[in-house]
């Protein structure tokens, strides 16, 4: 019988933000076993009030399929079983101040000594090594950092940021990438690794950075924001690139070239002005490209985000409807696929969980659980991972060391 | 560890993989795994070149000088930039000597990718089952933009249109503007590279312990939900959907871009609490605004952020973007500089430290200076920069060393345009055709 894909791997976080935990929920996500370590004091992570709806989303999101062991750092016992703990995983995922893990006995150094396979990912906004590498930050700051945002917007105003932590995000993915591919290096060699990622240098190392960074190496050519739909905003039919107001809310094409204008006049049921004199060369539409806009909208505006998705899709072109989230919670092809998960939290009932970020095709799927409380694995997870016995635990509560539940 | 084992192995060491991949989501991924040491082929054709500038000559200067030079497909800064450390051979695909090779190569590999649309592998004759009757345990990842299942499977798809419906082109743009206004982002093929890479390396531990190889349907809508997971779990909370929100944030305020001195300088800033409130005011020179009421509090600051706004603006302007990063920074309250693509990330003094760039020389496009990895290994500390392969560059190595074909074969090969190592007369070439027109016309 095949396993879940990540059977047997052991996974330790230590990790606040978005970047970590994302790598770790991926894990978690195939099956390995993650354990969070959080601390005894804070506060319970899914009491809802109306100013931290966001902060608990958040938390549910990124800690599903985890479990959670609250560990006093502060004390030297605390500090010993984190060791002990980290001594029995595969892979750690950390996101402390460079040096901080070092301080507490668990650095990459120490734990290879031991372990010479444990990999060791260190996700921090800038790095382990650097000027910067104390900085704090936001999405907001880090993001305009990378390139990303400088040619985000309008060119009469500031500059913007993507929606919602997409570069924390981004990184934790990377992250992962990285893990996994040390993991697999350990598999064949015995030997693991120690990354040092910044969520700075992801981001900036996207493709869509690196790719408008070597044209300014090659050539000086800087790439600013622009207007839409014009040429310099990077397509080739510019009057159909972007995002465009129909009849009822929003659609994006992105047609690749001029091979694509009867793609385009085939959509708007319009095949005729393919032989009409203003638009017959590329050069042509882009000189006309007013009224053929004009054509264009006139179209969308009789015609709602689904006909466009559709008619797009008869005529081979890459476009479709703008959605908001729960659109697409209720979207046709995430549901054939089976891509929400409805996991039941002990508090908030049915819950709606994105999905796996691939499939792979005839292993089974990690049977899901709903985040846990801060905490709420203590014992269980010390006991297997340990071997500590019902009366450690219980003397350990005792002393504020250890939090169960 | 012992100095002599670094840099002996990577961690993907001894795989091979062959690309079948254009744009982005595909070649990034083939980048990561070429950064951690797999061999990655990517496979093109002469009959179709997709290696020209993103945005159309005369606009872009995407040449080394400007100039595209006799072979502009191997001199595009656009597709040099994301295809680093790659061999690169041609094959025609849609003929059944070209398969043929192709199948042979994946004899010897251990990993196929593309990012094609659906059905074109099946059409080459090189879907899954076809793969694995040649190799019983290849690892092969499919992605097209909505996955290999489900009623939009075949559907045409560009990031920017995953943007759209995944919900992510609703929650960025000016919050004052039409959503019509939005720029372009091609976010999510970056996201489906690097999970891309993720799940083939799942696959590449599951096979060492398994024997057992793996078909990876990989939807760059799906692979990038989950970075906006909070949102759709906000919404199953509460029922709320989330409004754009510009650069603003609903529990910290300020928080912003403000314009610095110089055109077009911009700092960001985020405070996180009325402690770091009250040090930037110290910071800005005005103390007593921690204690005004209409700023000292946060619900206050939310309140009138835009008289909030103005005047932290009248401060940053009269100095440089650094100046305020570091000035706020150094009473630890996050804040950047926006740096743009062009000189602004290469003379950032902290990725000059971290080395993040390197001066790579490309045969034909010369010594520049790159990006990237994106991440570092301790134990590996050199990073592996090959330059981004010619087209057809490798011909002779892959099929002539690794299959062993010979040399008669080969010229064979080439003389019916099977390989070949520039593009064909009438071929489909992307804006590389454009920028040869161009230089033509120029010179004439």
């Amino acid at each position: 019988m095949p396993q879940v894909a990540l059977d047997g791997i052991r996974v330790l976080e230590l990790s606040d933000g978005i970047a970590a935990p994302y790598c770790a929920k991926m894990f978690a996500d195939y099956g390995a076993d993650v354990v969070r370590v959080d601390s005894p004091d804070q506060p319970p992570a899914s009491a809802l009030d109306a100013d931290n709806v966001e902060r608990v989303a958040l938390y549910l999101h990124l800690n599903a399929n985890k479990r959670s062991v609250a560990l006093d750092l502060e004390s030297e016992r605390g500090r010993s079983l984190l060791r002990d703990l980290a001594l029995q995983c595969d892979l750690v995922v950390e996101s402390m101040s460079p040096g901080v893990a070092q301080g507490l006995g668990i650095g990459y150094d120490t734990l290879s000594a031991t372990r010479p396979d444990i990999v060791m990912t260190s996700v921090t906004p800038f790095g382990q090594t650097g000027p910067y590498r104390g900085w704090g930050y936001t999405e907001l700051t880090v993001f305009a950092m990378t390139g990303a945002m400088n040619r985000e917007g309008l060119p009469n105003r500031y500059p913007l940021k993507y929606g919602g932590e997409i570069a924390q995000y981004f990184a934790g993915t990377a992250a992962a990438g990285a893990s996994m591919a040390a993991l697999a290096g350990a598999a064949f060699s015995g030997i693991g690794d120690w990354i040092d990622l910044s969520i700075m240098e992801v981001m900036a190392g996207h493709p869509h950075q690196i790719g408008r960074r070597a044209p300014f190496a090659y050539s000086g050519e800087v790439d600013r924001r622009t207007e839409p739909r014009t040429s310099s905003a990077g397509g080739r039919e510019p009057y159909a690139v972007g995002t465009f107001r129909c009849k009822d809310g929003y659609v994006s094409f992105l047609p690749l070239g001029s091979r694509m204008w009867p793609n385009i006049s085939q959509m708007i049921g319009q095949p005729e002005l393919q032989r009409d004199p203003r638009f017959l060369t590329s050069e042509d539409r882009s000189e006309n490209r007013h009224e053929l806009e004009e054509i264009f909208q006139s179209w969308l505006d009789a015609h709602t985000r689904m006909e466009v998705f559709d008619a797009a899709q008869k005529a081979g072109l890459p476009g479709g409807p703008v959605l908001r989230s729960h659109e697409t919670v209720e979207n046709e092809h995430f549901r054939s696929r089976g891509y929400f998960q409805d996991i039941t939290h002990p508090v908030y009932g049915h819950l709606w969980h994105t999905g796996l970020p691939l499939i792979l095709r005839g292993l089974p799927r990690n049977a899901s659980s709903a985040a846990p409380e801060r905490g709420a694995n203590s014992a269980e997870t010390l006991m297997e991972y340990v071997g500590l016995s019902e009366a450690d635990i219980r003397e350990l509560e005792e002393s504020g060391v250890v939090r169960n539940g | 560890m012992d100095s002599m084992l670094k840099n002996m192995r990577r961690a993907l060491s001894g795989i091979r993989a062959l690309e079948l991949a254009e744009i982005w989501a595909g070649p990034f991924c083939g980048v990561l795994l070429g950064d951690m040491g797999a061999e990655v082929i990517k496979v093109e054709a002469v009959q179709r070149i997709a290696r020209g500038p993103i945005k159309p000559a005369p606009v872009s200067h995407g040449y080394p000088d400007m100039d595209p030079g006799d072979r502009p497909w191997n001199r595009s800064a656009g597709f040099n930039g994301v295809n680093r450390n790659k061999k690169g051979i041609t094959l025609d695909l849609t003929r059944p000597a070209g398969v043929r090779l192709f199948k042979e190569l994946v004899s010897v590999s251990d990993v196929v990718f593309t990012n094609y649309a659906f059905g074109v592998m099946d059409r080459f004759g090189l879907g899954y089952e076809e793969l694995k009757k040649v190799k019983p345990d290849i690892i092969a990842l499919f992605t097209p933009g909505y996955g290999n299942t489900g009623p939009y499977r075949t559907f045409r798809s560009m990031g920017m249109v995953i943007d759209a419906i995944t919900g992510h082109t609703a929650l960025r743009g000016y919050p004052d503007m039409d959503l019509s206004r939005n720029s372009l982002v091609h976010h999510p093929d970056a996201v489906a590279a690097v999970s891309a890479m993720f799940g083939i390396c799942m696959a590449i531990r599951n096979r060492a312990r398994t024997g057992r190889g793996q078909f990876i349907d990989l939807s760059q809508a799906e692979s990038f939900m989950p970075h906006l997971g909070e949102v759709f779990m906000q919404y199953g909370l509460t029922g709320e959907v989330r409004e754009r929100r510009g650069n603003g944030h609903p529990r910290m305020a300020p928080h912003g871009v403000y314009r610095c001195a110089g055109e077009d300088q911009w700092a960001a800033i985020s405070v996180r609490s009325d402690e770091e409130w009250s040090e930037m005011c110290d910071v800005m020179g005005m103390p007593q605004l921690a204690r005004n009421p209409n700023f000292g509090a946060l619900d206050a600051r939310l309140r009138n952020r835009d008289e909030l706004d103005d005047i932290i603006g009248r401060w940053t302007r009269e100095l440089g973007r650094y100046e305020v990063a570091e000035s706020l920074q150094a009473r630890g309250i996050p804040a950047g500089p926006v740096l743009d693509c062009g000189g602004d990330t290469y003379d950032d003094p902290h990725l000059q430290e971290r080395g993040y760039f390197q001066a790579v020389e490309h045969p034909e496009a010369g010594v520049h200076l790159y990006s990237g990895p994106i991440w570092k290994m301790a134990n590996r500390p050199e990073p592996r920069h090959d330059p981004t392969p010619g087209l057809g560059e490798h011909n002779d190595w892959a099929l002539g060393e690794l299959l062993g074909v010979g040399d008669g074969t080969l010229v064979e090969l080439e003389m019916q345009n099977i390989i070949g190592s520039a593009p064909l007369e009438g071929a489909d070439m992307g804006g590389v055709r454009r920028a040869a027109e161009l230089r033509r016309q120029n010179s004439a």
